[in-house]
This record gives C-alpha cells, structure tokens and sequence, in this order.
C-alpha cells in the first residue's frame, strides 16, 4: 500500500469515530463512557494520518532519483529483508475502509425490534439473598425495564402491585400476537446488547421500532422465576416519542 | 501531490486515484445505495460490526501508542534488566505483569510483537500477550461486577487464566520454532529520531491490526446474526458439551474481554465451569485474535498456537472450575 493511500485511510477512520463521536450517534454503538477515548483516539488517528502525509509531501520534494532509489529500498525491504510478510500487512489496511463506510453511507441505528425479538432469555436471576427494594414513592414512578422485569420475575411482582410505573422503549412485534414494550441494555458496546421485553396486554398494534413513553400497571399471569418469563403491563397512557438520545438502558 | 508522485520511475498508477474516484462515487450515490441495506437482519449486523470496531478503536489506538513508545523510548537493554535471565522463570513474571497494565487483547497484540523485537524472549513475551488481557484490573472488576459479587468466580477466572498463559509460554519455550515467528526486525520502522520512530510504529501496527481487526469484526457480526438464541439452550443441559459450546462461542464472538464478563453472565442456563471457560478462553484466542495475530506474527505461527492455545484455556478452565466451583 502507498504510505499517500495509507495516510488518507487513518484520516478517514479518525474521522470517521470523530464525527459519530461529536454527531452523538456513537451511543448507538457504545456507552456514553467512551466519549473522551473515542475523542482522544480519532483525533490522534487523524493526526498520525496527516503526519504521513506531510512525510509523503517531505519526500516527493527530493528529486526524483532519490525517490526511485528509496522505493527500491523499501521493496528489498518489503520483499526480502525482514521476514514479515509486508505484502499482506498493509494491504489488508484497505479493509478499514469497510467501517468508514458503514458509519458515513449507512449509519447503521441502535439495535432495535429484530434483535429484541431473538431473544431466549429475559432478566438475569439475581443473587438469593437480594430483594428488591420497594419502589421509590409516587405515582406515576419511573422506572427501566430491567428493573421492572426483575422485580416482576423474580421478587413475584410484589413491589409493582397496586403501583403505577413510567417506562420508556420501542416497540417489538410478539410473532404469537400483540406486541412487546422492549428496550436493549448494554455491557459494554452494542455485540453484547441484550434486550429486556414486557408483554403489553389490551392494546392496540403499532408498528416495529415505534419509540413511546407508557405508564401502567403490572398485572399477574405472566410468570415467575424463570429467565425466560415476559411479566405483563397493562397501559393506561401512551406517548409517540422520537429515539432517546441514548437508545439504551 | 500525484502529479508530483507521478514524476517518480515507479509510479504505480491508479491506488490514490481509485480510492478518491471511489469514495466520490459512494458520497454522490448515499442516497440511491442506503435502501439496498434497508434490511433488519443486514442493520443488525453492520450496527454489531461498527459496535465492535468503535469499542475496539480506543484500546487498539493506546495498544500501538504504547508498542510505539516501548520501540522509540524504552531502550533494549530495559528488558533484559526487567525480566530474569532464565526464560523459564521469565515466563510466570511476564504472565503476572500482565495483571498490572490495563489494556484489552487488541491492544496486547501489537505490544507483545513490540516487546520481541526488542529481544524479548518470545515465551515471555506470548505469556504476556495472553494474560494481559484476561487478569488486568479493569477486567477483574468487571468480572466481579457481572457476577454480583461472587469472588470464587473472579478468583477462578485469574487463577485459570495466568495458569493456561504460563503453561503456552513454557510449551513455546520447549517446543516453539524460532522460524514459525515473524518477528521482523524493524529497520524501515527507524525513523529519524526517537518521535519519528515512534510515529512510524504506531502508524504501521495500527494499519495492521486495524485491518485485522475489521475481519474478526465483521465473522463476529455475522455469526451473532446468524445463530438462533435458542439453539444455546438446547445445548445447556449437557455439562460437557455445555463447556465446549461456551468455548466455542467465546471464539466465535470475539467479544473484548473487558466486556465478556456481562455476556458470561447472561448465559444464566449454563453451568458457573461453562461461564468461566467463556472468560478464560475469550480473551486469549477468539476469531479476532486469530486474525490479529495471523497478520503480526505469521500464518505458520497462528496454525500451531491457535489450537494449542484452545486446548490449554478449556483444560485450565474446567480444572480450576472442579476445584473452586463445583
């Protein structure tokens, strides 16, 4: 690969984690933690880019049998010399066009129905001796849905009877009919992504991916102690919202 | 500047030129080729892939600025003095200094093939690269955090993991080829001065590991896709298969292992054994690192250390894991 070509890739990948970073899409991919380290990493990428560059620049003022002479050096060097296979090495760089694309033409969206939907498991069982606390007061309370799952699965429900809660999430279409209030939380990026879903009950359709705002009530039937069970919501109010500013729980 | 590239005798035509000419089209064309990706499963996946690559980024970036600082600043003899002369005990000492640098295993690829070309003996160096990233401190927390608290599990995952990265460094020591590394030295890396050595090595490990790392990103996206959930819990029930399953996933997920430690723990249908041969093989050989590797140290290294480095993690995992979860 040309040190020209290999220079104008490592700008391409700084800025490409640059501008999702300041854009605010990177909470699509990653926590919020990692903004001062996505800031510091594509900013340094893209000055070691422009760095070589001006090397590039340096060099090509050198007459041209000096550069003749230099880049039959570096193809022995490439070649024979030092054993590392240089011919495959800088090449595959050319792959790191492939997330520099994808950010810049298809900005791929936070993980949303398709992923929710594969699912086997619901909620994580806690340690034995962990209860839950009662909920803080008042009503509406908000709440996320892991908590609520959680609390409906494995503490029987206790704490959300008779309660009104407040929850934010999108919608996933359940394949046996009706529909899941679902939300993706995440470890550390997007491929450890798990999503938490809650059967909403008596209400209409919407369409897959619709981000809303409900508050209801936990109604009994949906299952208990097991990973895998989806408690139930019954919805007294729903609000149409746009994508929070971080998709993710 | 082509025009002045072009005054060059060995002008290659056309990379430059291609790339521009290429990305011009792909900007003039966004909106017409955006609805061709406008398929969940194919979303998903690209969404996983960037994740990968995005989360990576910032330890592989600290990864080449520390291999680049150790070849610029940190002079040979360093090593030599750091360790002790006898490879053997070499080996247990780089595999406990790798408790002590945080760092995930993207970033510990390109520091180990910085610290053999300084001379550093190879077994040293790989019993490094596998337990850096596996017994680092932001690892252990995250561990402890996963599982609520339950140190068995974290002592079992530091004491399997510097166990299996001991062991592979003694076997390389006994058995490992000199010529199966290719560890070149790295003359046209010199630059001319300590700052330029250092931007040059950084420049190069990234654009090598990166590349790399762009493959186990988009085989770890596609698998995550392609795999149905619920074909693991059919899978859970036998204890056996349970723990190569695990295994298998670890290196097929290719998750940093600052993060395995929540994906372990979400596998709630699999036994504790099943969920620490996850956090013990992932960090030290999964598609990623195969990857990485195969681009730093060589096809023929990666054919012999691959296996052998499943083999040695899912034995030290369940060992430990009979001993101190059963």
């Amino acid at each position: 690969m040309r040190k020209d070509v290999a220079a104008i890739i490592l700008i391409l990948i700084g800025g490409a984690v640059l501008r999702i970073t300041i854009g605010g899409s990177y909470l699509n991919y990653v926590k919020e933690v990692m903004e001062p380290f996505l800031l510091a990493s594509g900013g340094l990428l893209v000055l070691l880019g422009v760095l070589a560059l001006l090397d590039v620049f340096r060099a090509s003022r050198v007459s041209a049998e000096v550069v003749a002479a230099d880049q039959q050096l570096e193809d022995e060097l490439d070649g024979h010399v030092h054993g590392h296979d240089h011919s495959q090495g800088p090449r595959v760089a050319w792959l790191m066009l492939l997330p520099v694309l994808a950010i810049f033409l298809i900005a791929p969206p936070a993980l949303g129905a398709f992923t929710a939907a594969r699912e086997v498991n619901n909620t994580i069982a806690p340690p034995a001796e962990a209860k839950a606390p009662p909920l803080p007061a008042g009503d509406p309370v908000e709440v996320t849905l892991a908590d609520y799952v959680g609390r409906a699965v494995w503490d029987d429900g206790l704490t959300l009877d008779g309660r009104i809660v407040e929850m934010t999430g999108f919608v996933t279409p359940d394949p046996a009919g009706g529909w899941w209030l679902t939300r993706m939380s995440m470890a550390c990026c997007a491929a450890d992504a798990i999503g938490t879903r809650i059967k909403v009950v008596d209400t209409p359709d919407l369409p897959a991916n619709t981000w809303i705002v409900v508050t209801g009530s936990w109604v009994p039937g949906g299952g208990t102690q097991e990973s895998d069970a989806i408690p139930l919501l019954r919805i007294e109010s729903l609000q149409q919202i746009d994508q929070p500013r971080n998709p993710y729980e | 500047m082509s025009s002045s590239a072009s005054q060059s005798t060995r002008y290659r035509p056309g990379s430059l030129e291609y790339l521009a000419l290429g990305l011009l089209v792909l900007i003039l064309g966004q909106r017409w080729l955006v609805p061709f990706f406008d398929i969940p499963a194919l979303q998903a996946a690209t969404t996983i892939f960037v994740a990968i690559i995005v989360q990576a980024l910032p330890f592989l970036v600290l990864g080449v600025v520390l291999s680049g600082a150790i070849a610029a600043f940190v002079p040979a003899s360093f090593w030599r003095k750091a360790l002790p002369k006898n490879p053997a005990l070499a080996v247990p000492v780089a595999g406990c200094a790798g408790a002590f640098i945080p760092g995930c295993e993207c970033a510990s690829v390109p520091v180990a093939n910085g610290l053999m070309a300084r001379g550093v003996t190879p077994a040293a160096a790989l019993a490094f690269l596998l337990s850096a990233p596996a017994i680092n401190p932001i690892v252990m927390v995250s561990t402890f955090v996963a599982f609520a608290g339950q140190w068995e599990i974290v002592a079992a995952r530091f004491i399997a993991s510097l166990a299996a990265a001991t062991i592979l460094g003694w076997l390389w020591l006994k058995f490992g080829k000199a010529r199966w590394l290719q560890v070149g030295p790295r003359g046209h890396l010199v630059g001319s001065n300590s700052w330029h050595t250092f931007r040059l090595t950084a420049t190069h490990d990234f654009l090598h590991a990166g590349g790399f790392l762009v493959v186990g990103a988009m085989a770890a996206a596609a698998i995550n896709v392609l795999i149905p959930p619920s074909w693991m819990q059919a899978v859970a029930d036998n204890p056996w298969l349970a723990v190569l399953a695990m295994a298998l996933l670890a290196i097929l997920l290719s998750i940093c292992s600052e993060a395995d430690a929540f994906i372990a723990a979400s596998f709630t249908q699999f036994s504790q054994t099943a969920q620490l041969t996850f956090m013990v093989v992932g960090p030290m050989i999964d598609l990623k690192l195969i990857s990485l590797q195969a681009g730093t140290f060589g096809r023929r290294f990666v054919y012999r250390f691959a296996p052998a480095t499943a083999i040695v993690t899912v034995l030290a995992s369940v060992i430990v894991g009979w001993w101190l979860l059963a």
